[in-house]
């Protein structure tokens, strides 16, 4: 009988995983396919990558999208661990009643969906004259509600008591959010820096709206610019988001584990 | 203090909605800020993408199709005014609508491009909408009789033109002559007949060979407005209301639509992947759009030679009922952003709107098929197809073109079609076809806020 359950509980969960995982075989192995067979659902993989590359290399400028890409995403990603964390810091070690107002208010901006955001802030940014830059692509997202509150959990958790022993031994305030409360809040740290960047690398209309010239583009409005024609070849399509895929998944590989840490707020 | 935060948030969401709807309301009454405010933007707007001088910026999409066009028009102007230079931005269709929507709401038009390409069906919705975007090019020496009616119908406002008509999506009926011989017809069966005589030819082809003659997008009512328009007709009256109970070239349509399906001489598929495959794995025997679809048949080079194309059916007995439709294509425009609107307009004028060797050179590489009727008596038009069986398709083509009927698209074009869309779904899969019609229309009326 536990057996049987056993086996249920694997077969169940194998073919969950393996839906789960299917849109992304099929995708690196449409890129190696041709626009035909990828349409008549090939899913076997073909020899026609090296075709695919070529073409993509010829359609698009992907070296600077990437190097767009990565610049943006890294940028913001430094930009807002830090000020969010800071944030998050302060909510939470300097505790008082009004800040615990100001977080609820930050929490209801939350409720703001970006685009009902986006005209005033592309009026504000042309006029000061940050469209077709990273600061501008940075700026809307360098701090989101989200992030201060995964913040100010994980503070919660941090031992006071270590506060009070680097005061006495005469650390600064900020001294000691860097050099005792950032060491050790590192799985949180990947957590957020996992979703900051896919979050990032992946925005798509805000770019698409300040960036004005071909040579900002980011690799989403690439992979975007892929799908207009009339004739769409779908394994340059496919290597195309391929392409654009790869960064993330790495990333979220090599953090994994402490991303499922820091999302519960562990402390070691 | 959880009653202080729900009235709160309640607050924040009533007023994030009243903002969208005031946002909306707000851009027709505010032309003339716009409008002033550009001109007092523009001098302190670094990322101004309009360049002045003897350049000019370029929104448009498809590398192999519209960018490849404009590049060509580059070098046939440059002939005569060697410093010109074109600065072409990549930019999709739905980012160019995107970008134009936020510059004109926010009233800061410096980041338009001098011109710029717009879907027809999109034009005067657009025009409606942000008028302050568009320049008039009426008494703007475009000769724009040269041109296929119904085309540059698209970017006409109020007796105005706003646009420059390039790409065609003039309606054609491509079928595979190998099967339809295996059934005894020949294309010229297909030409000049009716949808009821289409569907009983339908019905024999697929007796005898088993194959459809026609595939479709489940829900994408394209087929339908092909109909329509062959009658002169779209969802819309002269007076802007929607124009969709009472239709009968409507009715007619999604009868004939529905019958197709029934008897299996139309076979839905799900997506437009799939679509393009029934045709391009030979799965069907033919199809009817715009005559863009070439690009698309023609992928399946293993089927060169076996293909033909005529002009789509006609509905029965509705009235000014022809053989000629549309369905897409584009036009360009010149944003009121243009520092240099004499040299634009110079620029389309001696290229996309007074150049047959401009068509000429465009044709052969990408297929980029002119509504500038000129060009349709040029040599390289009446060269015959390979993979059409040695058929002139390009004359053929154009001069379907300068027969095809115009009609309204209005400012809730999109609504009306995704609305007639569900409409035809229902229908197909048994609802009451008056009923289904009288909730498009209530649908539509409720997005135009009737």
């Amino acid at each position: 009988m536990r057996k049987l359950k056993r086996f249920l509980n694997y077969f169940v969960l194998t073919a969950v995983s393996l839906l789960s995982v299917f849109p992304l075989y099929w995708m690196a192995v449409s890129a190696t396919n041709k626009s035909v067979d990828v349409i008549a659902g090939r899913l076997i993989p073909g020899t026609y990558l090296l075709e695919n590359w070529k073409g993509l290399l010829q359609a698009q400028n992907v070296g600077s999208a990437l190097i767009n890409s990565f610049r943006n995403s890294i940028m913001l990603t430094l930009a807002g661990l830090l000020i969010c964390s800071i944030a998050g810091y302060g909510f939470e070690i300097y505790h008082d009643k009004g800040k615990d107002t100001v977080m609820s208010i930050l929490l209801l901006a939350m409720m703001v969906p970006f685009v009902a955001t986006l005209i005033p802030l592309f009026q504000m940014f042309s006029k000061i004259g940050l469209l077709n830059s990273t600061l501008g692509f940075i700026l809307p997202t360098i701090s989101t509600p989200f992030l201060i509150m995964l913040f100010r959990q994980s503070a919660r958790s941090f031992p006071h008591d270590i506060i009070e022993a680097a005061r006495i031994d005469g650390l600064s305030e900020f001294g000691i959010f860097l050099r005792i409360f950032i060491p050790t809040m590192r799985s949180t740290y990947a957590a957020a820096m996992t979703i900051v960047f896919m979050n990032a690398w992946n925005n798509y209309l805000w770019p698409k709206v300040i960036m004005l010239s071909n040579e900002k583009i980011t690799m989403p409005m690439m992979v975007a610019n892929l799908l207009t024609g009339y004739v769409i070849d779908y394994g340059m399509v496919m290597l195309g988001v391929l392409v654009c895929t790869v960064p993330t998944v790495v990333i979220f590989s090599l953090l994994q584990k402490s991303f499922a840490e820091g999302i519960t707020g562990a402390v070691k | 203090m959880k009653k202080v935060l729900s009235i709160l948030l309640v607050l924040v969401m009533a007023a994030s909605l009243a903002a969208c709807v005031t946002g909306k309301n707000g851009n027709s009454g505010n032309t003339v800020d716009n409008n002033s405010a550009d001109n007092g933007g523009t001098a302190n707007a670094p990322a101004n993408t309009s360049e002045g001088g003897n350049t000019l910026t370029v929104w448009c999409w498809d590398p192999a199709f519209n960018i490849y066009a404009m590049q060509e028009a580059e070098k046939v102007y440059q002939k005569t005014n060697p410093d010109f230079k074109l600065n072409i931005i990549e930019t999709p269709w739905e980012d160019v609508q995107t970008k134009i929507t936020t510059a004109a709401s926010s009233g800061d038009l410096s980041t338009l491009p001098d011109i710029f390409l717009m879907q027809d069906n999109a034009f005067q919705k657009n025009y409606i909408n942000f008028p302050e975007v568009f320049t008039d090019l009426t008494d703007s020496g475009i000769d724009y009789d040269s041109f296929a009616q119904a085309k540059a119908a698209y970017s006409v406002i109020d007796g105005k033109n706003y646009g420059v008509p390039f790409d065609n999506g003039t309606g054609i009926d491509c079928l595979r002559t190998d099967i339809l011989k295996q059934a005894g017809y020949t294309i010229d069966d297909f030409k000049d007949i009716t949808w009821d005589r289409y569907i009983e030819i339908g019905k024999d082809v697929l007796a005898k060979t088993k194959m459809p003659l026609l595939s479709s997008q489940a829900g994408s009512p394209d087929l339908i407005m092909e109909m329509l328009q062959s009658c002169g007709q779209s969802l819309f009256k002269e007076d802007g209301s929607p124009n969709i109970v009472e239709n009968q070239a409507l009715t007619e349509a999604i009868n004939v639509y529905t019958t197709m399906v029934k008897e299996g001489i139309l076979v839905e598929v799900n997506d437009w992947d799939q679509y393009v495959g029934t045709f391009t794995n030979g799965t069907v025997a033919g199809t009817i759009n715009g005559c863009w679809i070439l690009a698309s048949i023609q992928t399946a080079a293993d089927q060169s030679g076996k293909w033909a194309l005529t002009n789509v059916p006609s509905l029965k007995d509705i009235s000014n009922a022809t053989n000629y439709t549309n369905n897409g294509g584009s036009s360009w425009g010149i944003s009121t952003n243009c520092k240099n609107v004499d040299l634009a307009v110079d620029f389309l004028s001696k290229t996309f709107a007074g150049s047959v060797e401009f068509y000429e050179t465009i044709l052969p590489s990408s297929g980029a098929l002119a509504t500038y009727l000129p060009a349709g008596k040029s040599e390289v038009y009446a060269q015959p197809s390979e993979f059409f069986g040695g058929q002139k398709v390009y004359a053929d083509i154009t001069e379907f073109a300068g027969k095809v009927p115009s009609n309204i698209t209005g400012v809730y074009y999109y609504e009306a079609r995704d609305a007639v869309g569900t409409a035809m779904t229902n229908v197909v899969s048994g609802a009451d076809l008056e009923s289904e019609l009288k909730n498009a229309e209530d649908t539509v009326k409720f997005q135009m806020g009737q």
